[in-house]
């Protein structure tokens, strides 16, 4: 234990977010200690509120796995932004704030009034980041964008793929915390930035230039050769053997293993029990090994057949290989690793119980790890931000509540 | 967009970073603050960095100083050359330390007590230092001293196993994303927390020690798949059809289109930009669960049409109804795209020996003074002169010795 603030003490975040890609990016500012405020709206109710798992199958919008992973550690205040009287509690809420984020597409903020020259009236220092598709101009500024486009667009699906046949998806929309993750970043450089010169700015993202950022390799193999890089599954470029092989037994379990140099060819044909392949003219060299992947791959897959993923693992391991089972949700909500890092986490949440979420992905040395509450019921913090951060008095908040804005 | 004069300008100007390690993690890392401004200095191994070795080069011919992902990842860093695990070596990275702000590292957590670089060490001896150690499943628990490369942590970390999308192929494996997205992730969030770290020195606050597992930062990013498990006991896996529809990729006539209306308004704009066909009022397609049962019979149908079109033309037309297809871009494409264009996205950067290439620039536009380009990703050992000599003090002499000795 260690009375260290964190980093983010005292920082506080307007979140107008929603989906996935905003959510996960102020997931991060509460993670290093920024409280954050999620504006909710019900002409707008978060997707993520509303779409399976459900707490024990029992669906409801404070019950949906999705919402409580992305948004532990934030507040929720509900805002009816269509009201004027909701609007003005958001100018209001805007001078208290450091940051404000949101994800709309392109253009739409400043239509709701949200916009960075309205809010910055309020507060001249703000730092604010739209995280939109495509960005706030240019010819796709209103085009739809989600994760899964921005991983068409950016290259991803047609490098992702079995050799010999056609582009596939990834199995997730891993763009959207791509984009969150970036997001985060230029909010802290931006803060950064106000320390040193006392202003603040307006930051332009689009996730489709965050996707194509991850496209570097496949980008300068174009430019530079004048060739797309092909689809080939699991193989590398430059490394083999590179794939994931079927283990023992019916079930759906595979192990990685891969190989970036000549000791650790060796290792693996040894621990294989197979010292001899390691000279085999096929496989000698790092190049050889490449020409006869397919041949490679047959061998060692044979050996992977009969043998436990895990206990694969850890013979390979053993030996200095890199080696790891293709892990499924329940493989990670009950690893053993995960658990003693406190990765794997329980927060008390008032209506689905101690649930295992993940935290975060660093660790602050020296500090416990954990995420500072459950994410929150859906407008439980509406009175008190009203109460103690804006000063409303309780007739007020009545009439605020009487007039609809407060939904 | 070219700033080669390579003066000190952005808003993280005046930040002082030491990245070293090798290939992606600390490298991306670094990169997203040098392209901010920072000043970073890159330490490799006299053999130069991983990513020297790898390519992909111009003519396939490999050639360390022309690799296209080193250049990428290395942009407006100097860099310097030196044997970690030398005593002369330590001698030269503590000189380097006691000027640094941040220490950006992916050295393993086994390899670092021979590279002079435990963070409680370093974080007694440099009590200003923020440090951030990257490795594949982190600084503790039972997997701490074990190997990872992308295609196993992506497999560790649980993304692996849910794609390809929607397979209809059990025999066939789980499936990896393009590159090395573990370490591209785990640069993202170490970059993030030490920015965290950084603005709290800012606020008179003492500096921390940050370790980041690539593990973990494919496992923080699995959409509701985690929760499937623990909220309702269900496993997931790439296995099994969409539940809605239309949710596919179309073969155009010069590429493939990426199909995703779960909508009912989406349907219904998609339905006029096809022109309105019967088929698309059968009563097996009525709404977007009926949709997702019967998507063999819907795929051949928008097949059939997607077929004769342009891919290009299929996007913006769908588009411009705000309908969400999206093209399956390749490399040429990306660098063709109309938006990237507009945003003036890439920048051209100008090596020796290789000329003008094309990179990903800028990934936000900002308010204040943001993303440059100020210099050309460094030859290997460019800057040991500049650095060692010019800032350290050193003597030519004593470089001259070092060089001799193989610690730089």
């Amino acid at each position: 234990m260690s009375d260290r603030k964190m980093p983010l003490a005292g920082v506080r975040v307007l979140d107008f977010t929603w989906a996935w890609a905003g959510p996960f990016a102020t997931l991060q500012l509460a993670h290093m200690g920024a409280e954050v405020i999620r504006v909710e709206t019900a002409n707008r109710p978060c997707i993520t509120r509303m779409i399976p798992p459900f707490a024990d199958d029992v669906s409801g919008p404070n019950r949906a796995g999705y919402f409580n992973q992305y948004n532990q550690g934030k507040r929720s205040i509900t805002l009816n932004l269509a009201e004027p009287a909701g609007l003005k509690v958001v100018y209001d809420l805007v001078r208290h704030c450091d940051v404000a984020v949101e994800n709309f597409a392109g253009g739409v903020a400043v239509k709701m009034g949200l916009g960075y020259e309205k809010l910055r009236e309020f507060r001249p220092d703000l730092v604010m980041i739209s995280m939109s598709g495509y960005g706030q101009n240019g010819p796709y500024r209103g085009y739809l964008g989600y994760g899964p486009p921005a991983a068409a667009l950016s290259g991803f699906f047609n490098q992702m793929g079995y050799a010999g046949m056609g582009p596939m998806e990834l199995g997730i929309s891993y763009m959207d915390p791509n984009a969150g993750i970036f997001g985060a970043i230029a909010v802290m450089a931006a803060l950064v930035n106000r320390k040193k010169t006392g202003k603040g700015q307006y930051i332009d993202q689009s996730q489709l230039e965050t996707a194509v950022a991850l496209m570097g390799e496949g980008l300068m193999h174009y430019e530079l050769t004048g060739e797309e890089p092909q689809r080939a599954g699991n193989h590398d470029r430059v490394m083999a053997p590179h794939e994931t092989y079927k283990t023992l037994g019916d079930a759906d379990k595979w192990v990685s293993i891969a190989v970036g140099n000549e000791e650790e060819w060796r290792k693996l044909c040894a621990a294989m029990g197979k010292p001899s392949l390691a000279d085999d003219p096929r496989f000698n060299s790092q190049s050889a090994r490449k020409r006869n992947e397919r041949e490679l791959d047959a061998i060692i897959g044979e050996w992977t057949s009969k043998r436990d993923r895990w206990d694969i693992t850890r013979a390979l391991q053993a030996a200095g290989v890199a080696a790891f089972p293709s892990m499924s949700n329940k493989d990670l909500a009950t690893d053993q690793h995960l658990r003693a890092r406190d990765f794997l986490i329980e927060m008390p949440h008032a209506e689905v119980g101690r649930k295992t979420h993940v935290g975060m992905p660093w660790t602050i040395a020296d500090s416990p790890r954990r995420v500072s509450s459950a994410a929150p019921l859906r407008g439980a913090d509406t009175d008190s931000i009203l109460t103690d951060l804006l000063g409303y008095a309780p007739e007020k908040i009545a009439e605020l509540r009487k007039a609809g804005a407060l939904t | 967009m070219s700033e080669a004069d390579g003066t000190p300008r952005g808003m993280l100007s005046g930040v002082n970073v030491v990245e070293c390690g090798e290939g992606v993690a600390a490298a991306f890392a670094a990169k997203m603050m040098a392209d901010l401004g920072a000043n970073v200095i890159k330490i490799e191994p006299l053999a130069g960095d991983a990513t020297r070795h790898r390519g992909p080069f111009p003519k396939a011919h490999p050639d360390p100083e022309k690799s296209g992902l080193f250049l990428y990842l290395n942009n407006n860093k100097r860099g310097v050359t030196i044997d970690l695990t030398s005593a002369d070596g330590s001698l030269l990275l503590g000189k380097l330390l006691a000027r640094a702000d941040i220490l950006i590292h992916n050295v393993h957590p086994r390899e670092r007590a021979t590279s002079g670089l435990e963070s409680a060490v370093l974080a007694r001896e440099f009590p200003e230092l923020i440090i951030a150690g990257i490795s594949p499943f982190g600084d503790s628990g039972p997997y701490r001293d074990w190997k990872g490369y992308a295609l196993n942590l992506e497999n560790a970390g649980g993304m692996a196993f849910l794609a390809p999308g929607a397979s209809q192929s059990p025999d066939l494996p789980p499936l990896k994303a393009f590159g090395q997205q573990p370490e591209f992730q785990a640069g993202l969030h170490t970059c993030y927390a030490v920015l965290a770290a950084y603005w709290s020195r800012l606020n008179g606050e003492k500096p921390i020690a940050i370790e980041v597992s690539e593990q973990e930062c494919i496992a923080a990013m699995l959409e509701m798949n985690l929760m499937h498990y623990t909220y309702a006991g269900r496993e997931t896996s790439r296995l099994g059809k969409r539940v809605l529809g239309p949710w596919l990729l179309a073969e155009c006539s010069d590429g493939v289109i990426f199909v995703a209306c779960a909508e009912e308004p989406q349907w219904q704009r998609m339905v006029e930009v096809m022109g309105d066909p019967e088929w698309a009022h059968e009563e097996l397609f009525k709404d977007r669960l009926t949709r997702g049962d019967n998507a063999d019979a819907l795929n051949l149908f928008i097949r059939e049409w997607a077929a004769t079109r342009k891919m290009r033309d299929v996007f913006h037309q769908g588009q411009a109804k705000r309908v969400p297809f999206a093209a399956v871009n390749s490399m040429k494409d990306i660098y063709e795209d109309d938006q990237l264009k507009s945003r003036e996205y890439f920048v051209s950067a100008d090596s020796p020996g290789i000329g003008k290439r094309r990179m990903p620039g800028a990934p936000s536009r900002y308010g204040a003074e943001g993303w440059s380009l100020r210099m050309i990703a460094p030859r290997l050992g460019q800057h040991n002169e500049e650095v060692f000599n010019g800032e350290l003090g050193l003597s030519k002499g004593e470089l001259a010795t070092l060089q001799r000795s193989h610690v730089i």
